[in-house]
């Protein structure tokens, strides 16, 4: 493991703390609007929007970690105000919750353009919780779930 | 649905999480005293064991905290006299995982000198219930 660069452990949370916010904002519009009738009007809700964008954000966060929006603001402006971290932390975690959030941000976005009720702020709302308690706790939910995902045959199967 | 609705619901949403977020903090690296029936001698090999007491970390790749707990208990091991540290990797191993009951990393089991599991921690424990855990392994060495 020691091959790997460490990261700032704070770097995640900055990044879990903004990311909460948009999807608090996206459950809120996503309760005051339902879904539109037609396709159109489903796929240019503002919910629809604001969860779109914020999957990307997850997509580039699991594509491209160093370059992901949230990590290069906490880089440029937060980090150098701060004290060196105590200790680095291994960047896959993050990066694999951050897949965990994509695919949660995924799910509630087709489920909006197939038309099914609640299903975008009910997905936003999951996403939130996880990124809350990353963000207010360090919890890492998408990590702690790793044992259960494979337990249930989703990922990482036995490589012998 | 009417504006207020919404926020009272997106409020609750915070509420409960934070709630959430409570109780998962408390349960965070909770001892569990075992009375194992079975001794576990092929977790970890013969030679790499205490004589005493062995702590056994279980983790992942994708285990934020595992890192930290790791440095923690093998300075806590290097400190004790006849105690060892090991770390089993369960990234590819469901397997183990399944029969070992272990849902979340970090999972620590304190092992006693006959390799039977004595405790066991779910998610990350605190130094001193360590200490305690073992305290109570070594000063009781003979098993019934």
């Amino acid at each position: 493991m020691s091959d790997i660069p460490g990261i700032d452990p704070r770097g995640p949370r900055f990044g879990a703390t903004i990311t909460s916010v948009l999807l608090l904002v996206t459950v809120g519009l996503g309760l005051t609007a339902l879904p539109g009738a037609t396709l159109s009007a489903r796929v240019t809700d503002p919910a629809f929007l604001l969860l779109a964008a914020v999957a990307l954000l997850f997509l580039w966060g699991v594509a491209s970690p160093r370059t992901a929006p949230w990590g290069v603001l906490y880089r440029r402006l937060v980090q150098p105000r701060l004290s060196r971290p105590d200790e680095l932390e291994d960047p896959r975690p993050p990066r694999f919750a951050q897949g965990v959030g994509l695919f949660v941000s995924v799910v509630g976005l087709v489920l909006q353009v197939a038309g099914v009720p609640w299903a975008l702020p009910i997905a936003a709302a999951a996403a939130f919780v996880a990124a809350f308690l990353n963000a207010a706790f360090g919890f890492c939910l998408g990590c702690q779930m790793y044992l259960l995902l494979q337990r249930a045959g989703v990922i990482g199967r036995a490589t012998a | 649905m009417p504006a207020w609705i919404a926020v009272l619901a997106v409020t609750g949403l915070v509420a409960v999480t934070l709630a959430a977020g409570w109780a998962l903090h408390r349960r965070d690296g909770r001892a569990r005293t075992v009375d194992a029936d079975a001794a576990e001698p092929t977790l970890v090999d013969s030679q790499l064991r205490g004589a005493h007491a062995t702590l056994v970390q279980f983790s992942t790749q994708f285990c934020t905290r595992c890192p930290h707990v790791r440095r923690m208990l093998g300075a806590i091991a290097d400190a004790t006299d006849g105690v060892a540290f090991a770390e089993i990797d369960l990234t590819h191993r469901p397997d183990l995982a399944r029969r070992l009951h272990i849902l979340q990393t970090p999972t620590v089991f304190v092992l006693d000198g006959d390799a039977y599991v004595r405790t066991r921690f779910t998610g990350a424990p605190t130094p001193r219930a360590v200490t305690a855990a073992l305290d109570r392994v070594i000063g009781d060495p003979a098993r019934v």
